[in-house]
């Protein structure tokens, strides 16, 4: 049962240089914002944006560096998006290098299945990007793939 | 009253007050170390003393994990990311705290030692106060960039020089007979053999790391780890809080995705530096208040001085701006959280001086925080990083 007979291969991804309105626009017809793989010219995955990117819009440089320290403690209060000092322009300005997730957890392709679902489950992630030899990206493997694969082995799809 | 009820207080008192603390706008260490003074045992006595006698344990529980969560900083693509500015800066802000008040001390005719643990727990500065100022009037700029820079990264170096301060203060007051390089020679070897001890740990956790397939597994190796590393350090008398850092710097360095040891414990140390603070707040001995009145002045004005010129040659060898080298001294007054535990850890191993030691940095540090914010906001004011205030 490995990843890359499992996985879904119709994939969106952005580069570091992709603004937010891009971005938004790119998913605005979407049931939920998914995890989006960020890649280089040669494919290579850089990193993941997901919901939880989009908040690191409001916070200040180096918060992730005050995150280290526990005893900055404010720090680990969520956002508050209702009162955000939003400017004209940032859709332009911000783009997904600013806000993109690079503690990135990842599988290779052809590592088996029950990999991939134990990383999903150590890192609460619903879906992970999957990579080649060379680090480039080949899919996306999500918690439902795993639960298809299941399913159907038990002939209930 | 008992233990388990005794804590239990701590916590539920310690939530009420993080809430009114939320509303007045003061970082939360501060409204747990004033909850700590009021129902500690010299005022309302909501603390029993079995749990004011476990102090010493529960800060060596809580120092080891935030010793082990700050080494995180110690990796080469952290020293990329903060750049050249915010390492000079950071440095000889702290090395000119660290003069400015050893010297002070001296000169009011503290012992050496005393004068080595008050220079090592000035150099700490608190980010949570700065947080606040730059969230309440939106500061940003670059200016406010390399201020987080600062303040987040000088945890790490106060907690380096403590730990060789406390080495030299331990081997020059216990030792008294010994010469001045057995003293060095003595210390040196106490810091090697930390590093060397959390170093082999951290390599060998990486190494079975590999086997540990779900949450529940990793929360207790991790934590287990963290307290093997602390309860060998204090077996052998070695640092405590080096080992934990090394322990940690090791393992970034080393594993590819080092952060979910750092992002699991998160789940559940709150209640323990929760804890930490209230009773170090309970520690406070009132009594003691009048006597520290010369030495909470003199460490109050030193370290903001040796601040100040250490961060202005800072600016001046990393070629900073004129505002950097003029502004950026004064807004790193906040000080909470690890100074205070290095002063608490100096109470438990200095049975003489330390309670005078913690009670003067303990009231300084909420002088600190009730004076630090205003400094923050003038920089932040006079740099432009504040629009219209």
């Amino acid at each position: 049962m490995q990843v890359k007979n499992n996985m879904q291969t119709n994939l969106i991804s952005v580069t570091r240089g992709t603004t937010l309105s891009q971005l938004l626009d790119l998913f605005s017809s979407f049931h939920s914002f998914p995890v989006v793989p960020v890649v280089d010219d040669d494919n290579i995955l850089l990193g993941i944006v997901h919901i939880q990117s989009f908040f690191e819009i409001f916070k200040p440089h180096h918060h992730d560096l005050l995150m280290r320290n526990p005893l900055s403690m404010i720090s680990r209060e969520p956002t508050n998006i209702f009162d955000v000092d939003i400017e004209e322009g940032m859709g332009l300005l911000v783009i997904v290098a600013d806000i993109m997730d690079t503690k990135m957890v990842k599988v290779e392709q052809d590592e088996d299945i029950k990999k991939a679902y134990d990383l999903m489950q150590l890192h609460n992630r619903e879906a992970i990007p999957v990579v080649d030899k060379d680090k480039k990206l080949v899919g996306i493997i999500s918690v439902f793939d795993v639960v298809m694969k299941i399913f159907k082995e038990k002939g209930l799809v | 009253m008992n233990f388990i009820l005794g804590i239990s207080l701590i916590l539920l008192f310690g939530v009420l007050s993080g809430k009114i603390a939320e509303k007045i706008k003061t970082p939360a260490i501060t409204a747990y170390l004033v909850l700590g003074i009021f129902i500690g045992p010299y005022a309302a006595r909501f603390v029993p003393m079995s749990v004011l006698n476990a102090s010493g344990i529960i800060s060596n529980f809580a120092l080891s994990i935030i010793a082990f969560s700050i080494g995180q900083n110690f990796s080469f693509s952290i020293f990329k990311q903060i750049g050249k500015q915010v390492i000079w800066i950071s440095v000889l802000a702290a090395f000119g705290a660290w003069v400015f008040v050893v010297v002070g001390m001296r000169m009011i005719g503290l012992p050496l030692y005393v004068a080595l643990i008050f220079g090592a727990i000035s150099t700490a500065t608190a980010p949570a106060a700065l947080i606040m100022v730059i969230r309440q009037y939106k500061a940003k700029g670059k200016f406010t960039d390399i201020l987080m820079g600062v303040v987040a990264i000088d945890d790490a170096w106060g907690l380096i020089v403590f730990s060789v301060c406390l080495a030299f203060a331990r081997k020059i007051h216990f030792n008294q007979a010994a010469s001045m390089a057995q003293v060095i020679i003595g210390s040196l070897l106490q810091i090697g053999l930390s590093l060397v001890m959390g170093g082999i740990i951290g390599w060998m956790f990486c190494t079975f790391a590999y086997h540990i397939r779900n949450k529940r597994d990793l929360l207790i190796y991790t934590i287990g780890t963290i307290f093997l590393t602390a309860g060998l350090a204090l077996h052998f008398h070695l640092s405590v809080l080096l080992s934990c850092m090394i322990l940690s710097a090791v393992i970034v360095n080393i594993h590819k995705e080092s952060f979910r040891f750092f992002d699991v414990l998160q789940t559940i140390d709150w209640p323990i530096y929760l804890i930490f603070f209230v009773l170090a707040g309970a520690n406070l001995e009132i009594e003691m208040l009048k006597h520290i009145g010369l030495i909470g002045v003199v460490y109050l004005i030193a370290r903001v001085v040796g601040k100040c010129i250490g961060t202005y040659f800072g600016a001046v060898f990393s070629h900073a701006g004129h505002e950097v080298k003029t502004y950026m001294g004064i807004a790193q007054m906040p000080q909470a959280g690890v100074a205070l535990g290095m002063a608490l850890i100096s109470k438990s191993v200095f049975p003489e001086l330390g309670s005078m030691i913690f009670t003067a940095v303990a009231a300084t540090t909420i002088i600190y925080e009730i004076i630090g914010p205003f400094f923050v906001k003038l920089s932040l004011y006079k740099t432009g990083q504040i629009q219209n205030q």
